[in-house]
């Protein structure tokens, strides 16, 4: 009779529940930069398309579509081409509670940058860190299996975890971006205390092409529920370059003055250092770099920010100022014209 | 909107649970929801998107309740978020 009962509220809540339905969601802005004093102007829009099918499935995928606009000697003008990128394609198959196994092409799960931060409208500075690139090379993806889940190990913190395959690719499809990846695999392990707001985690990948080498990654975070303050960091090894970033962040909302601007006025900076490895690289620094960032980010309204940094670079190669200044944006709508609510 | 049908919404609102999103083989749906009901579950359901969505980013606006059950199924993937974490936040989000 209880089982009954128990069956009997599952369908009724199931009947009652929000079906999803596809939905459009992502970043764009406007980000102009200068790098050592020659001006850049970034466009970029990168939508998210999200198809559930059934209870247990999702297609996702991420395009971008970017230029980086700069003035030819002797012209005022800006020229650049625009450059389109399948970030990922992937599809996840929630099996269980526990694991989401995801087919396809995905975004490499080393570090906590690549996958979670990296979105325009998300990240606190619209520069990359230096370190990267190592281990999920310049396109950030990989190719093949994943497994991937979070559950709660105690009352007090959880566990998250995702291992996986990589094939090699080398497709280029016309004029966007190749989409490549390398034949590796790897995972990363992490627990998060809800209470303390404290996430810590590791990462690992072993090549299984060229010199066969591992990479090491460990990151960490910490969002105070007392204070709107953000701490993020992480250190990354390789045979090809290996560094750390951190990155706090203090939203004024705490200032007892102006505040209708404090509270949408976020002070950041990171600070980085990068050394180079025994191996070369095309998209790691060819030389051992130092960087500081500060920067200022206003949040006009729910994913409208305006931004802004500057930014100093240390090495061996000359000392150079970087400086940005833009906007961003997040949108979403529905795919389609069905009934949202 | 009519009365009728803010009704209907506030009802599937209440009673939205893992159904729409993930209810899957081996959960409990509506287990988190039994351990949390009521103005319980709505403060449970807060305290979790703030821990779990600012990890990453400013917590968003509300969007309509499907367009909300496919994005919480995406944070769940890419942020790795519990399966009891997701219920509440989704909840949450939708009321």
């Amino acid at each position: 009779m209880g089982f009954l009962s128990v069956s009997l509220l599952q369908a009724q809540e199931q009947a009652d529940a929000p079906k999803p339905v596809p939905v459009i969601i992502g970043g764009s802005g406007f980000i102009t930069t200068f790098d050592g004093g020659e001006p850049h102007l970034g466009p970029l829009i990168a939508p998210v398309v999200l198809v559930p099918l059934g209870n247990r499935w999702l297609i996702e995928s991420r395009t971008t579509l970017e230029s980086d606009m700069t003035q030819r000697p002797g012209s005022s003008a800006f020229h650049g081409k625009v450059l389109k990128n399948v970030d990922y394609l992937q599809l996840d198959f929630i099996a269980n509670p526990y694991m989401t196994v995801t087919a396809g092409r995905f975004l490499t799960p080393f570090g906590i940058f690549n996958e979670r931060l990296y979105p325009i409208w998300i990240r606190n500075l619209q520069t990359d860190p230096l370190i990267l690139p190592i281990a999920i090379g310049p396109s950030g993806a990989s190719t093949g299996a994943m497994v991937r889940g979070g559950f709660q190990a105690t009352s007090g913190f959880n566990v998250n975890y995702a291992a996986y395959f990589s094939a090699l690719s080398t497709i280029k499809s016309g004029s966007a971006t190749p989409l490549d990846s390398d034949r590796s695999a790897g995972g990363r392990l992490g627990i998060f205390i809800p209470n303390a707001r404290l996430e810590l985690g590791g990462s690992f990948q072993h090549l299984l092409q060229n010199e066969r080498s591992n990479s090491f990654g460990f990151h960490g975070g910490w969002q105070p529920s007392s204070s709107p303050l953000e701490l993020r960091g992480e250190y990354e090894r390789s045979a090809r370059g290996s560094g750390y970033w951190i990155e706090p962040a203090y939203r004024l909302s705490q200032v007892p003055f102006w505040q209708y601007a404090m509270r949408r006025t976020q002070l950041v900076a990171r600070l980085q250092q990068y050394w180079v490895g025994e191996l070369s690289s095309d998209s790691l620094p060819s030389v051992n770099t130092r960087q500081f960032e500060f920067g200022m980010n206003y949040y006009f309204r729910d994913g409208l920010r305006g931004v802004s940094s500057y930014g100093r670079q240390f090495s061996e190669m000359g000392n150079k100022n970087v400086w940005t200044i833009g906007v961003t944006y997040r949108f979403a709508f529905p795919l389609g014209h069905g009934d949202v609510n | 909107m009519c009365a009728a049908a803010q009704e209907q919404r506030k009802a599937a609102a209440t009673n939205v649970s893992t159904a729409g999103t993930d209810s899957v083989a081996g959960s409990t749906p509506g287990s988190a929801l039994a351990v949390h009901g009521g103005a319980s579950s709505r403060y449970e359901g807060e305290k979790r998107f703030r821990a779990n969505c600012g990890r990453c980013h400013m917590a968003p606006h509300k969007f309509p309740p499907r367009m909300m059950a496919t994005i919480v199924r995406h944070m769940r993937v890419r942020a790795t978020i519990t399966d009891e974490d997701m219920q509440l936040i989704l909840r949450y989000m939708t009321e």
